[in-house]
């Protein structure tokens, strides 16, 4: 693989940027930063620290353009979005230029859509979706607190106050539905129970600030985790500083007969409005009951950020490190299910984006 | 329909409530289910709602009742009741009219266990021990002389009604379970009728009568009937000689208000004296009106009173800082002081005059009095009085005629200008109390929790109460009878009485008997320096009388300079104990995890940190008890209720609790 790159698609965005730094300083090797705008993408290839990193233009849309940026790439990491539009043409342009691929979003949607007909080139090599905070995180985490034994009950809280993009805002909105997940609902006795459980409004919660507001929705990511942990019961909560996106979620679903782009500006405006309350701030959260008491193994895990996009390019920087260390085995999968948890919070312990770590 | 109130929406032809039943059929439509599977208690949720569900319904909502409610009100969690006063609220803009949407009927089942009402909480939870200013029974005594009782038959007559009353009223019958939940016996139950001890002295030398009644009123005094453990009403007779007789009775303040003591011993002695006597039947009774009560949270009429009290609570003042001798924790009284003066029925009279000439109640003039004095005392003009309301929301003709534990507190910020005379002053407090009295849906106690919550302290937040029963008389109707058939003639100048209430440090009473009013002090004797006490009750006497005879009003009040506490030394009032902070940080251990569990199914909120804070949670007083409960029987974990307080978090319980050797 000698004198091959690592391409960060995306590389100019809030996540991109961040993967690309981290890439660097990790000396992984040449980059190659791409974007839309060249002129941005070549303002981060020449602000990596570690050096020799090229811009190249590209455009997502141009199966040709895209084909030309992974030649000669190692390691594909799209940081680009939004996912629904992007889902596996960016991991099929990888593969047949002969890269792993790592998407910082990508959820299972996608991870299926590749999965279901696989190229040839994915019994050689792997892509790895979901490589983010939530879908992320989120799903790998917890795994630290079961290390030591199965888990009677997991409750996982994921939130706080970030920005919310128009493209982000199609994300959220389309979170809904088979293979998102499902609100007010809990993996309980091996399967989803629906409307197991109530929101908990006006709530305080460690590593969270002030009082919070707390949704159930037992994401694909949770109860994938669940059955494979073999937890007994599984509360999947994400949380908010107010009412406000919960609520302009709530409402655009309801008025389904919109294409969904009608109602992306009331869920931006919620996001603007949450960080408006206190400034951007992201909390994630992991409560453990063992099956077996008193064994002295840690029950909770606090990991505190103050911008979860940019900690998501963290991460995909370290799922890209892991590909590169061969510490990922060939086929399509979640980050959740190949990371090393604990060596990814190691890192992530040490990471100037991190304000705090807790595990005990 | 009973409710109290002024346009009760027209029933539908089936006789249902036509909003009701829209919103019914709204509900069905949404979550394809039967109308019939709707109960007004259904929460959309439990029902298959979800937000996106309730958006919809709110949509339809406003297309066929023409009503906008906005998305915060409807949450996944309402109910159908509460969905249903809220768009008749939004429908009628009669935010004035307290009209509540509750029904007081039979309950299906007598027998069934209903919830404990606050201020009865409140009761529950002081005799636990432990709680400052705590007594193993919070009760009433009394005892009255009689002349002229026919001794064979005073004993059989006082039984017999005693029997038939305990038939007639279901709270005769009450007991409390060690959770703090109430029910009522059925009345052929053992143990069911109170049973009258009889002290019969007829033929005793003078010094054994006196000896006698001077252990019976001890004992009764300090010992009083506790309906966790059997009847909540202690009643005896010492027959005297000379055809003299004593009547005693205790009555225990979880199960009997004040209003309901004068009916029991109106109808007690109305029973006694006549064998055939009816007394018109009561078509409810106190469960039934608890019960009836428990959908009163979900009225907005209750959400309103909660939001005018919660938005003034974090500017009340403190209570008067009188000077203590005692810490109020370190205090442990077994009874209270009791000081009495009366007013004669000439005086009362006369006050009686000039309160109505001045526009004021006798209350308020009594209540402004105290505050005048207590100011003095204090050495501050502005503070915090509770007080004792019957509180009987008129959801029924019966209401009142009915016994049972109706009654509540409710909080006075009173705030006395400098210069004023006291007319002005009695004005302004007639004015500040109705205005708080006009949002009695939250009770006092309630408030008190909330108040106590964010002062973050578990010690009383009113321990200075005031008490007017005045007027009361006059609402029952017919005078108190005096002549009682066997038992003779009722000397009510030959009246004693003692009260025991949890968490009051001080507490005026007013009453009126045999056409006199009556002033009392009840307190917790060792707090105070007994001279002060004497020369605050006194100028408070003197007031009174003042203001009978009219130079009172119109005289400049003389105050304190200061509004709020000043001074050094021990004060009432003074911010609790710092309670032991404990390090947050992950539950450490299985103690802490069971502890952690066992709170969390109790309060519905997560507990997740081995610093997290009961009260701060969402905890009361009561839910404390039941964690105490909860804690020895299911994790066996023992711990006392002053350890609980001391450090209420997760991390100190487990400390307090965990076995000794146990090491982690």
């Amino acid at each position: 693989m000698s004198g091959r790159v690592i391409g960060v698609l995306g590389g100019s965005g809030a996540v991109g940027r961040v993967a690309v730094d981290r890439l660097s300083r990790y000396g992984l090797g040449p980059l190659r930063v791409g974007g839309r705008d060249l002129g941005r993408a070549r303002a981060v290839a020449d602000g990596a620290p570690g050096g020799a990193a090229e811009a190249v233009r590209v455009d997502l849309g141009d199966p040709g353009s895209l084909a030309a940026y992974c030649e000669g790439c190692s390691i594909v990491v799209n940081c680009a979005g939004p996912s629904y539009q992007v889902l596996d043409t960016v991991a099929r342009a990888a593969l047949a230029a002969g890269a792993d691929y790592v998407d910082a979003a990508g959820d299972a949607v996608a991870l299926r859509a590749l999965a279901s007909d696989p190229p040839a080139a994915l019994a050689r090599r792997s892509a790895v979706f979901s490589a983010g905070l939530m879908p992320g995180l989120s799903g790998l985490l917890p795994r630290v607190l079961a290390e030591s034994g199965p888990l009677e009950r997991l409750d996982v809280y994921v939130g706080g106050a970030a920005a919310i993009g128009p493209l982000s805002a199609v994300d959220a909105l389309l979170t809904r539905g088979p293979g998102f997940g499902s609100a007010l609902a809990a993996w309980r006795g091996g399967r989803v129970v629906e409307r197991a459980l109530a929101p908990l409004r006006s709530v305080a919660l460690p590593g969270f600030r002030g009082r919070v507001h707390a949704w159930p929705f037992l994401s694909a990511e949770a109860a994938d985790l669940a059955a494979e942990l073999g937890v007994g019961e599984l509360r999947n909560y994400t949380v908010y500083v107010s009412e406000h996106i919960p609520e302009a979620l709530a409402r655009a679903w309801a008025a389904d007969d919109l294409p969904v782009e009608e109602h992306v500006p009331s869920v931006v405006a919620a996001a603007d409005a949450d960080i408006a309350i206190g400034g951007p701030w992201y909390t994630l959260l992991f409560h453990a009951r063992p099956r077996v008491r008193g064994g002295g193994a840690p029950t909770r895990l606090l990991l505190r950020t103050p911008d979860s996009y940019a900690l998501s390019g963290v991460v995909a920087a370290l799922a890209a490190r892991a590909l590169a260390e061969g510490a990922v085995p060939a086929g399509a999968h979640a980050a959740s299910a190949v990371l090393d948890p604990r060596g990814v919070l190691d890192a992530l312990s040490r990471d100037p984006l991190v304000d705090e770590v807790d595990l005990g | 329909m009973t409710s109290p109130s002024v346009s009760p929406p027209a029933p539908g032809p089936d006789g249902t409530d036509p909003v009701e039943s829209v919103l019914a059929g709204i509900w069905a439509e949404l979550l394809d289910l039967d109308t019939a599977d709707l109960t007004p208690g259904s929460s959309f949720l439990r029902l298959g709602g979800d937000s996106v569900l309730a958006v919809r319904m709110a949509a339809l909502v406003r297309k066929r009742l023409s009503v906008v409610l906005a998305l915060s009100d409807v949450t996944v969690e309402i109910t159908l009741a509460r969905l249903a006063d809220l768009v008749r609220r939004r429908r009628t803009h009669t935010g004035a009219v307290r009209e509540l949407p509750l029904e007081v009927s039979r309950r299906a089942d007598p027998a069934e266990p209903f919830p404990l009402m606050p201020l009865q909480q409140g009761y529950f939870v002081g005799q636990q021990g432990g709680w400052e200013l705590s007594y193993d029974s919070a009760h009433f005594y009394a005892d009255v002389g009689l002349t002229g009782v026919d001794g064979d038959e005073a004993a059989d007559a006082l039984t017999d009604a005693l029997e038939r009353l305990v038939e007639h009223q279901p709270t005769l019958r009450a007991r409390v379970t060690p959770e703090g939940r109430q029910y009522v016996l059925d009345p052929g139950a053992p143990g069911a009728v109170p049973r009258l001890l009889v002290h019969d002295l007829r033929d005793a030398p003078a010094d054994e009568v006196a000896a006698t009644l001077a252990r019976v009123r001890e004992e009764m005094a300090t010992s009083g009937p506790d309906p966790s453990r059997g009847p909540g009403l202690d009643i005896r007779l010492s027959l005297l000689p000379g055809d003299r007789g004593r009547l005693h009775t205790a009555m225990s303040l979880l199960v009997f208000d004040g209003w309901s003591s004068t009916v029991l011993n109106r109808e007690l002695l109305t029973l006694s004296s006549d064998w055939n006597a009816v007394l018109p039947p009561l078509e409810i009774d106190f469960g039934d009106y608890v019960s009836a009560l428990a959908r009163l949270p979900e009225t907005e009429a209750w959400a309103a009173d909660r939001d005018w009290w919660w938005s003034r609570l974090d500017a009340l003042p403190s209570p008067p800082a009188l000077p203590l001798r005692t810490d109020p924790k370190d205090a442990r009284p077994a009874l209270m002081l009791t000081l009495e003066r009366h007013l004669s029925p000439e005086r009362w009279a006369a006050l009686r005059r000039n309160c109505a000439e001045r526009g004021v109640t006798p209350s308020t003039a009594m209540l402004t009095a105290f505050s005048v004095v207590l100011s003095r005392w204090a050495g501050h003009r502005s503070m915090l009085l509770n007080s004792l309301q019957l509180n009987r929301l008129p959801l029924h003709p019966d209401i009142n005629r009915v016994v049972g534990a109706f009654a509540s507190t409710m909080l006075i910020p009173m705030e006395l200008p400098a210069g004023a005379v006291f007319a002005d002053i009695a004005a302004d407090t007639q004015r500040v109390f109705g205005e708080h009295a006009a949002h009695n849906l939250v009770s006092g106690v309630e408030v008190a929790r909330e108040l106590g919550r964010r002062l973050d302290t578990t010690r009383p937040v009113g321990p200075v109460v005031f008490q007017s029963t005045l007027g009361m008389d006059a609402a029952l109707g017919e005078k108190h009878p005096a002549s009682v058939g066997p038992l003779g003639e009722i000397s009510f100048d030959d009246f004693y009485h003692q009260l025991r209430t949890p968490q009051v440090a001080l507490e005026a009473r007013v009453y009126e008997l045999n056409d006199e009013m009556a002033v009392v002090f009840s307190l917790v004797e060792e707090l105070f320096d007994p001279a002060e006490v004497d020369a605050a009750f006194t100028a408070l006497v003197e007031l009174a009388e003042s203001l009978a005879d009219g130079p009172g009003w119109d005289a400049p009040v003389e105050l304190p300079e200061a509004l709020d506490p000043q001074g050094a030394g021990l004060r009432l009032g003074l911010p609790g104990p710092d309670r032991v902070a404990e390090e947050s940080g992950p539950l450490r251990g299985d103690t802490e995890q069971r502890v952690a569990e066992i709170w969390e199914e109790l309060l519905d909120v997560p507990v997740l940190d081995r610093g997290a804070d009961f009260f701060r949670l969402g905890g009361d007083s009561l839910l404390a008890v039941r964690a105490l409960a909860r804690l020895a029987g299911e994790a066996g974990l023992l711990l006392g209720v002053r350890d609980f307080l001391d450090a209420p978090t997760v991390a100190g319980v487990a400390a307090a609790a965990r076995p000794a050797g146990e090491t982690r």
